[in-house]
């Protein structure tokens, strides 16, 4: 059959041909298109899933946690997986601590889930037992739900900071995610087991805050002592550290229970409050006598038109029975001694109309019109602390500085930052923006504060053992743009103790209704109040032995040498490093500006201790003196903004 | 005859390797889908196992009997198969033959469940080459020679093809149709035949919306929705991937629900992501070694049928080789052609071991010329 034997030779060609093409095809796609499909394939199969990181906690100076991220845990059950119901279920009841019966019930489903959430030691055991399948949740925790809470803010459902300074130091807090490949099917179900982790989560860095939560607590209580027994607004408290500029107590309540962080966010007129940097000027510019005296005008003194009056008329005042007694009339006359330049400057130098730069997110700049925009009376009104806004925070800073020998320090929240390791990653060390006055200055404007207690009206905070350096101000409230009548804001900055200071207060209490509106009243003896908490509390660290020797007012002894007192507690708060030789006025670099929001230019340029005069809109150019160049501090750096680009 | 015995062994020794390979080949690609419906991961390989075990005791004894008893049997055969065939199609039979994946292609015969498709492949052949063997010269005339294939296969095939499995029909068709042309049939008659079959084709691929989405695609990829697509796609991911050496036995992923019937239909993708170019490579070769020799031994028989019949055993192992790879490789449409010997499926890995037995047969009763 020759005719086969042909036939099956073409059959046999046609099954080779395509032999031959099947091989091809073969090696075309695993051997040259083999990496792409295994990418596809690989793309398809695999999800990137994020681990996420531990965010770092707060506490406060002393490790006291105020916000915490804790592992908890949901715990769900498949019922057809137990092994031993009888056995498994009341086990389950009991680490979940709900009643056997009740489990029993919610296992009649497939899957019974139990939300909690559950703390690792709840679910330890159970991880053992086949079925119960843990879901862990990373949760933000606050052990003291109402300590500071304006202040530290929230966390969003996002897992960010929403506000407050969860927000400001959400980049520090948050750590970094990790990531890791799980297999899926086509159904998108996880297989868990060939989990590749291509980056472990870094856990967020722990922030230790400066403040303290006994001084936190104490303020918050008295603050809403006060502002419950005179029926008032609202209120703030501020506590600070003069000598590192540490915030020790933010506190701050409306009238309704609410709290926002009205410390850095509102601003007020202080009123007499404000009349100690006025006399700073007349001090450091040398225009008044210690024993000069002019006339007290029997309580009623006409000027540009205006009536200035006095609540206790005196016949005639020197400068400290000014302060002493919160005379507008004695003060209005000495500040007319003064160039508005110089009342301006020195207002500025303490920080008054320019944000403090504390790390929280929001702050209020407050309001200082320079002399070019005064009236015939602004001198006048900003002698007596009208026509200048504040935010309590700001008052709290410009007293820190005359505590601190006349140096302005730069306000923080931050006492360290640790990274999960443990290691420090920063140390919070003074940061003294300008010198304003002289330290022989500002001790003698500590003096005339003390007088205000001794015999003043800050008498109602005296306390029986330790002299106290402070100030009143009762102020005029403006409600919608003017002057609301009968409604005043009653504030009382204090040093404490009187020599060396080594806390600052300040109490602001908003319309108080009930009793005496005038700050010697209400704020007054709430700071008393709060200052005798602090030095009963066990941990505040108020250095007691020093306190007890703060009697002589000459020469003030360098701790070692007090003689024969044991220090108890010693950690209040000098660490040597704290203000070493910042009364020398070095010439420091100016930082580099450039292409930075005017805002943040300008408060770099403040922080550097320099003063600045602006040119132009947009975003900073460049600077006179330039980047690099030097300039002394408290000199005027000019800041030149161009459009953006 | 000793001399010539070398050619059988190779059949076997052949068959055992791919039937082996297979085994592994199901048990990689199967076991997830078994532990997935809660039984052991070696389900599939056991049970195809077993199907092995008893194919190959029935190819042995079938290698040893003559071969000419089924020039008898291929009447009857035909008639059980179209028999078989037809069960699937009655209203009344959903107890016996029931829908799998929107086809009745099974029957449970109480004992076994057989796959009648794949047994009108070996009646379709056998009968073939019986009728042509005793036609001679006769073939190559229409009337007294294509015609009464055409009469008789026709309606087998087109049972098939209602039950539905069109692929499996076309396979049936072009099995025939070897064994014809190697006979000697004349190829203007084939054309004849195609031209006429050809509307046909079309009206029964048009008939049914996945097998129109399917040629589509396959003619234009790309424009077609992704599901239509999706089969063949999955199938080159999962043989690209295995590049060279491959992914590693039971490493392969594609099984994980991104490639249907990854132990079965696509079985050679399967195991080209696993075994990698030189798994697909020996596939090919033992196929094709398998051919030349079922071919060799078609040549070198003196009678006629045996001729066909070696022929036709020969094709339906190697034609539904081909078809299955081209279709794994994304060179044909998606089809249902499963890999013979290695592809999960007892009655197609039965029909292949029988298949190899027959053609032993007529390789051992070959004389020594």
């Amino acid at each position: 059959m020759a005719k086969l034997a042909v036939r099956l030779r073409a059959v046999e060609v046609v099954v080779g041909g395509a032999l031959v093409c099947i091989a091809g095809r073969a090696a075309q796609l695993q051997l040259l298109e083999g990496r792409r499909w295994a990418e596809e394939a690989r793309a398809q199969r695999t999800e990137h899933v994020a681990l996420p990181a531990r965010r770092g906690a707060l506490t406060d100076r002393h490790g006291t946690p105020l916000a915490l991220t804790q592992e908890t845990y949901h715990v769900g059950v498949a019922v057809n997986e137990l092994r031993d119901p009888a056995k498994d279920v009341p086990r389950i009841a009991r680490r979940l601590r709900l009643a056997t019966a009740d489990v029993q019930r919610a296992l009649r489903r497939r899957y019974a889930y139990f939300a909690g959430p559950y703390s690792v030691i709840d679910v330890q055991p159970l991880r053992a037992v086949r079925g119960v399948h843990l879901e862990p949740v990373l949760n933000r925790f606050y052990p003291a739900p109402d300590l500071a809470r304006p202040v530290i803010g929230r966390v969003g459902d996002d897992g960010r900071g929403a506000s407050g300074l969860e927000r400001a130091l959400d980049s520090l807090l948050a750590g970094r995610p990790g990531a890791a490949v799980v297999l899926k099917d086509r159904a998108g179900r996880e297989y868990e087991s060939p989990a590749r982790v291509i980056a472990q989560p870094v856990a967020g860095a722990d922030v230790a805050l400066t403040l303290d939560a006994e001084l936190q607590e104490i303020a918050q209580r008295a603050l809403d002592d006060a502002i419950r027994r005179m029926d008032a607004d609202g209120g703030d408290v501020v506590m600070m550290d003069p000598a590192t500029g540490e915030v020790l107590a933010v506190a701050s309540r409306r009238r309704d229970g609410s709290a926002r962080p009205s410390v850095f966010t509102d601003t007020f007129e202080p009123g007499s409050v404000a009349k100690i940097f006025t006399a700073a000027a007349l001090l450091a510019l040398q225009r008044v006598a210690p024993a000069e005296r002019v006339s007290g005008e029997d309580g009623k003194y006409r000027l540009g038109g205006r009536t200035i009056t006095d609540e206790e008329p005196l016949p005639v005042l020197t400068l400290a029975d000014a302060i002493r007694f919160s005379s507008n009339i004695a003060l209005v006359k000495f500040a007319a001694r003064l160039a508005p330049a110089e009342q301006y400057a020195m207002l500025r130098d303490f920080g008054f109309g320019a944000f403090t730069g504390i790390e929280f997110p929001a702050e209020a700049t407050g309001r200082l019109r320079p002399p070019a925009e005064w009236s015939g009376l602004s001198a006048g009104s900003l002698a007596m602390g009208y026509e200048v806004s504040v935010t309590p925070l700001q008052l709290a800073v410009a007293y820190a500085a005359l505590a601190n020998d006349g140096v302005l320090l730069s306000p923080t929240l931050i006492r360290d930052v640790r990274g999960p390791g443990g290691d420090v990653a920063y140390r919070h060390r003074p940061e003294p923006v300008r010198r304003v006055v002289r330290p022989e200055v500002a001790a003698a404007l500590r003096t005339l504060l003390r007088g205000v207690v001794e015999g003043g009206t800050g008498a109602e905070a005296a306390l029986v053992n330790f002299p106290v350096a402070a100030k009143t101000g009762t102020a005029r409230r403006v409600v919608g743009g003017r002057y609301a009548p009968g409604q005043y804001t009653a504030s009382f900055a204090a040093l404490f103790p009187a020599d060396r200071p080594q806390l600052v207060l300040v109490v602001k209490i908003d319309d108080p209704r009930k009793g005496s509106y005038f700050a010697a009243q209400t704020a007054a003896p709430v700071t008393r109040s709060m200052l005798e908490q602090a030095l009963a509390a066990r941990t505040v660290a108020l250095d007691r032995a020093r306190l007890s020797t703060a009697a002589p007012r000459a020469v003030a002894q360098p701790l070692d040498d007090d003689p024969g007192v044991v220090p108890y507690v010693v950690s209040w708060p000098f660490r040597p490093d704290s203000s070493p030789a910042l009364a020398d006025v070095a010439r420091r670099a100016v930082p580099d500006v450039t292409g930075r929001p005017l805002r943040e230019a300008v408060r770099a340029l403040h922080r550097r201790g320099f003063r600045v005069a602006l040119k132009g809109w947009g975003v900073a150019h460049h600077t006179w003196p330039a980047v690099g160049d030097s300039a002394a501090a408290g000199a005027t750096v000019t800041l030149f903004a161009a459009p953006r680009p | 005859m000793t001399d010539r015995q070398w050619e059988t062994r190779l059949l076997a020794v052949l068959a055992a390797v791919l039937v082996v390979f297979g085994l592994v080949a199901v048990y990689g690609a199967s076991s997830l889908v078994a532990t997935g419906g809660g039984e052991v991961g070696a389900d599939f390989a056991l049970r195809q196992l077993v199907g092995a075990v008893v194919g190959g005791i029935v190819a042995t004894w079938l290698a040893r009997s003559d071969y000419h008893v089924w020039r008898r049997a291929a009447w009857p055969l035909l008639g059980v198969t179209a028999l078989l065939l037809l069960i699937p199609l009655l209203p009344f039979t959903h107890r016996i033959a029931p829908t799998i994946n929107g086809a009745r292609r099974w029957v449970n015969l109480g004992v076994v469940t057989v796959q009648p498709s794949e047994l009108a492949k070996l009646a379709a052949v056998v009968w073939t080459a019986m009728l042509a063997a005793k036609k001679g010269e006769q073939i190559r005339t229409f009337q007294r020679g294509l015609l009464p294939f055409l009469v008789i296969l026709g309606p087998l095939v087109g049972l098939i093809f209602l039950e539905p499995n069109l692929s499996m029909a076309l396979l049936v068709a072009i099995l025939a149709g070897t064994v014809l042309f190697t006979a000697g049939a004349r190829i203007g008659h084939f054309l004849l035949v195609g031209v006429g079959a050809a509307p046909l084709a079309f009206g029964a691929v048009a008939s049914a919306q996945y097998r129109l989405a399917r040629v589509l695609t396959f003619l234009n990829p790309g424009s077609a929705p992704s599901e239509a697509t999706w089969q063949v796609h999955q199938s080159l991911v999962g043989l690209g991937s295995g590049r060279l050496f491959g992914v590693g036995l039971g490493q392969g992923q594609q099984k994980l629900g991104y490639l249907p019937y990854a132990y079965s239909d696509f079985i050679f993708s399967t195991i080209g992501e696993e075994w990698g170019f030189l798994g697909v490579l020996a596939i090919v070769v033992l196929f094709g070694t398998f051919m030349w020799v079922g071919f060799r031994i078609a040549r070198s028989t003196s009678d006629a049928f045996g001729q066909l019949l070696a022929v036709g055993l020969t094709a339906l192992i190697g034609f539904a080789a081909l078809l299955h790879i081209a279709v794994s490789l994304g060179l044909l449409p998606a089809t249902g052609i499963t890999l013979p010997f290695i592809s999960y499926g007892r009655s197609s890995l039965f029909v292949a071991l029988v298949a190899t037995g027959v053609l032993a047969s007529i390789g051992r009763g070959r004389k020594v010329t």
